[in-house]
């Protein structure tokens, strides 16, 4: 025993009268700061106990439980396939799977079912005391609940037939607990684990974690704590205070909606899914004890709406994207995969390594939300082939729901990270596409004009134009294809950058970006679309970027278009109506260009000479 | 200067047919065919449109366009000045100049400026390619039909029918489709007998005044371009839709139907008047 000692207190709270005797009562005053820290010598005696005695961590149900109708219906789905079940019954917070047990609260009563069967084990009044998590070793059920006076906690120990074995009230906020061989682990004021007797009603040991935590969970045959990285149970647990207990956390990467590993187990989440359901991180960390501590799979997935992603776990590289038919609202990582649950009522798994569909089972309606646990079920079955990533990507990039922008800048910046070649064409296609959103269009222009692949993309594109007609009403992206045709040097496509030289619907940049191109790809067949485009704007230019665009059709005329060009340029720039800037830059073009129409190896024709009929 | 420009016109030599118009500073121009009579520009004309100078070129470009058709053997020098490019101002002025002037030889840099980056630049070309004329002219204003400005479009509509550009009749369909109302017109001046149809089936699906805007040309077309039972076929349409604007409409042709013309068509008209009057819409 460590600290003080806590029995039953003299004081009896309304929480107390709600919820009924039957076992001990610990009175408030029990989770204090008035401690002396033993540097991980009471928890580590009570893992030796624990360890002699054998306890073992109870395995849990690997189920779905859905929140279904008006919330006031729960749904679960045993994953290894046995009957769905479904328990009627007013819900006021998300349910918690613990081991084999399911437990909710609503309609003032606190109730849990057996997760497989649904099958109620024991149901007793609440009031309107919220759940905040659960954990269970077999036998007893701990659950922390927000508090009877509108603030701090109240735990409950209740075992298989209803008896409540302890209940403690604190001012502190309890985190979720876990149990083990009839020892409660709390996680409360962020940095302690406490390990509560639950048949004495002390505190048996307390450790002091450096990282915030505020869960403790089973999983695989181990305890685990922790909120923002992972703590595992072990002989390491006493080095906690030192900072060197076992522990793992996720590499830092961009996230959309930036998803934390765990929600905090403070809080009270609604019956309901919210945004942040829809924005999640699952993972799991290694099964079983004698191992470093590690994420199983080296997988972690994250979700964002309708994407889910896997990411390999040590330096959080994108392995695969999934794109889902409908918001995903809930999940867990499993041993293999992880398993999803959307809010149509499917339940997906997904092969951790690939992220091919595996499994799909159906709740048989819409549901409102969702808790997965999966503690040893593998998904049987090979997964569903899945294309190459760049494929994957685009699908979930030319996915036309608004809510993903934020999802699709960060895949945006992965595509443009892939060698194929249909990397390309998806960029061209959002670089395209005028629904695209303004979030990730200048990147995916600026993505698209850094190819150096994928040219015939490019050249399919570029022969399309703004047509009124033919309802085609955005221009392609023609500025970023010229930048990057240019650096391949890609000669096809020359005619088509000319062709946009001396389209309206393209914008002053593309027309600038396409000179540009074209000082180095053009050749004499383009030389009568430069004399034109010389011709319209060295004079009447309505804007920098096209004045730019001058000067750089001047230098591939004087290039490609023989002796009448490089004198027309002559001409201008010693024409007091070219435009003043044009004509500063017109110098260095003819001063440059005799050597450069020399490289050009001495074919550039007479094809700018105006033809006079 | 146009008062002075006015004195000189006033004393311009007419010679007849089959020269170009003369510069009276500047040698004439020889084998250049000429509806027109020519007319004698003030002198200098030709050195003030190549003088570089804006004031003076805008000067000599209204001279030209005073002048009009018969000024048509400076059109070369106007088609220089832009195919050379000059400001902006200067580049409408001297499109709308080569407009006035006609000369189909104009079309090719007209086309050009028809997909330049100004609206009121390619506005003023698709205008003056209507009177250019020519397969060039006839190409450029298809192309504009799909311009991506409004007026552009409905000026390159209108221009088809007044080149008589009968290939473009799918493309003016597909521009009344897209509402490009002018189009209607256009197809009214050049469509054969089915297409008249197809344009009167138009009736009830756009707006009547401008299917019937395609109709009226319909009907007042030469008995020689469309024979009767077409245009009785436009009349019992119109008549058939009973409304108030239909009698309207059928008012006004009846006020205007040429004497002379047809009277089985007139016929037409008179029963469709009757059959619609008193109709509220």
């Amino acid at each position: 025993m460590i600290g003080r000692r806590f029995g039953v207190g003299a004081a009896v709270s309304l929480a107390f009268a709600v919820l009924g005797c039957g076992g001990g009562q610990t009175s408030i005053n029990l989770f204090t700061t008035d401690w002396t820290d033993d540097n991980g010598a009471s928890i580590d005696a009570l893992r030796q106990k624990l360890a002699r005695a054998q306890a073992k961590v109870a395995p849990g149900a690997d189920v779905v439980v859905a929140v279904g109708g008006n919330a006031d219906k729960l749904i679960g789905q045993p994953l290894a396939g046995g009957a769905k079940w479904t328990y009627a019954h007013p819900l006021s917070s998300r349910p918690v799977v613990a081991g084999g047990v399911v437990v909710a609260a609503g309609g003032g009563e606190l109730f849990a079912l057996d997760a497989l069967s649904g099958k109620r084990l024991w149901v007793r009044p609440s009031g309107s005391l919220k759940v905040f998590g659960a954990g269970d070793d077999g036998n007893v059920t701990v659950i922390t609940l927000s508090g009877a006076t509108g603030s701090g906690s109240t735990l409950l120990a209740i075992a298989r037939d209803g008896s409540v074995v302890r209940q403690i009230e604190t001012d502190r906020i309890l985190g979720t607990p876990a149990v083990l061989g009839g020892y409660a682990f709390v996680p409360w004021n962020s940095v302690y684990v406490s390990a509560l007797d639950l048949a004495g009603g002390d505190e048996a040991a307390r450790v002091v974690l450096r990282e915030k935590t505020s869960r403790a969970w089973s999983s695989g045959g181990q305890i685990y704590f922790g909120e923002i990285g992972i703590f595992r149970f072990d002989e390491h647990i006493k080095d906690g205070p030192k900072n060197l207990a076992s522990h793992i956390s996720l590499p830092v990467r961009e996230l959309p909606g930036s998803p934390k590993l765990m929600e905090p187990g403070t809080e009270v989440l609604g019956p309901a899914a919210e945004a942040p359901d829809r924005i999640r991180i699952f993972a799991r960390p290694t099964p079983g004890g004698d191992t470093p501590l590690g994420i199983d799979d080296d997988r972690f997935y994250a979700t964002y709406f309708r994407i889910a992603m896997g990411f390999e776990a040590k330096k959080g590289a994108l392995k695969w994207v999934h794109t889902h038919g409908s918001d995903l609202i809930g999940g867990a990582a499993g041993p293999g995969s992880v398993v999803l649950c959307d809010d149509q009522g499917h339940v997906t798994s997904l092969d951790g390594g690939t992220g091919g569909v595996i499994a799909d089972l159906d709740l048989g309606e819409a549901i409102k939300g969702c808790v997965v646990q999966v503690d040893s079920w593998k998904a049987a079955g090979a997964p569903a082939p899945v294309p190459p990533l760049a494929e994957q990507l685009s699908e979930a990039l030319l996915n036309r729901e608004a809510q993903l922008a934020t999802a699709k800048r960060l895949l945006l910046r992965e595509l443009a990270n892939q060698k194929d070649d249909v990397a390309t064409k998806t960029l061209v296609a959002l670089a395209s596409n005028d629904r695209t959103s303004p979030l990730i269009l200048g990147e995916a222009r600026q993505a698209l004009a850094d190819r150096r692949n994928g040219a015939q993309y490019m050249l399919d594109a570029l022969a399309h134009h703004y047509d009124y007609l033919k309802d085609v009403l955005s221009p392609p992206p023609v500025g970023p294809m010229a930048t990057a045709l240019a650096a391949m040097n890609d000669s096809r496509a020359a005619p088509l950058l000319a062709s946009h030289l001396l389209d309206t619907a393209d914008t002053d940049d593309d027309v600038k970006r396409t000179a540009e191109a074209l000082v180095r790809l053009a050749t004499p067949a383009e030389a009568p679309a430069l004399t034109q485009f010389f011709g319209m704007y060295r004079a009447s230019a309505p804007s920098e970027d096209v004045e730019a665009a001058v000067v750089s059709v001047a230098q591939a005329l004087v290039k490609v278009g023989g002796v009448n060009a490089q004198a027309r340029v002559e001409a201008a720039m010693h024409d007091a109506q070219t435009l003043p800037n044009v004509r500063e830059r017109l110098q260095a073009v003819v001063i440059v260009a005799p050597a450069e129409a020399a490289d050009a190896g001495g074919d550039a024709v007479d094809a700018a000479a105006p033809k006079k009929k | 200067m146009r008062r002075m420009l006015a004195l000189v016109l006033a004393g311009a030599v007419v010679a007849g047919g089959g020269t170009a118009a003369t510069d009276a500073g500047a040698k004439p121009q020889k084998n250049k065919p000429a509806a027109e009579p020519q007319v004698q520009l003030p002198p200098g004309t030709v050195e003030k449109l190549r003088s570089g100078d804006d004031p003076t070129i805008k000067a000599a470009l209204d001279d030209v366009r005073t002048a009009g058709k018969g000024a048509a053997s400076v059109a070369p020098t106007i088609v220089d000045l832009l195919d050379r490019g000059v400001g902006a101002e200067l580049t409408v002025a001297a499109i709308d100049t080569l407009g006035d002037l006609e000369s189909p030889a104009s079309s090719r840099v007209l086309a050009w400026y028809a997909v330049h980056r100004s609206p009121a630049v390619r506005q003023a070309a698709v205008k003056a390619l209507a009177r250019t004329k020519g397969p060039e002219a006839v190409a450029a204003l298809r192309h504009a039909l799909s311009d991506d400005d409004a007026m552009v479009r409905g000026i390159a509509a209108t221009g088809l029918g007044s080149l008589k550009a009968k290939d473009a009749v799918r493309d003016l369909f597909t521009a009344l489709d897209h509402k490009v109302g002018e189009a209607a017109a256009s197809i009214g001046q050049l469509c054969s007998p089915a297409e008249c149809e197809e344009l009167t089936g138009k009736l009830g699906k756009l707006p009547f005044d401008v299917v019937t805007g395609g109709l009226d040309q319909v009907l007042f077309r030469p008995p020689a371009e469309l024979d009767d039972d077409e245009k009785v076929k436009v009349i019992g349409r119109v008549r058939e839709l009973g409304t108030e604007e239909a009698n309207k409409f059928l008012r006004d042709v009846q006020k205007r139907w040429p004497p002379g013309w047809s009277s089985r068509v007139k016929q037409a008209i008179d029963q469709g008047v009757m059959a619609t009057n008193g109709v509220s819409q």
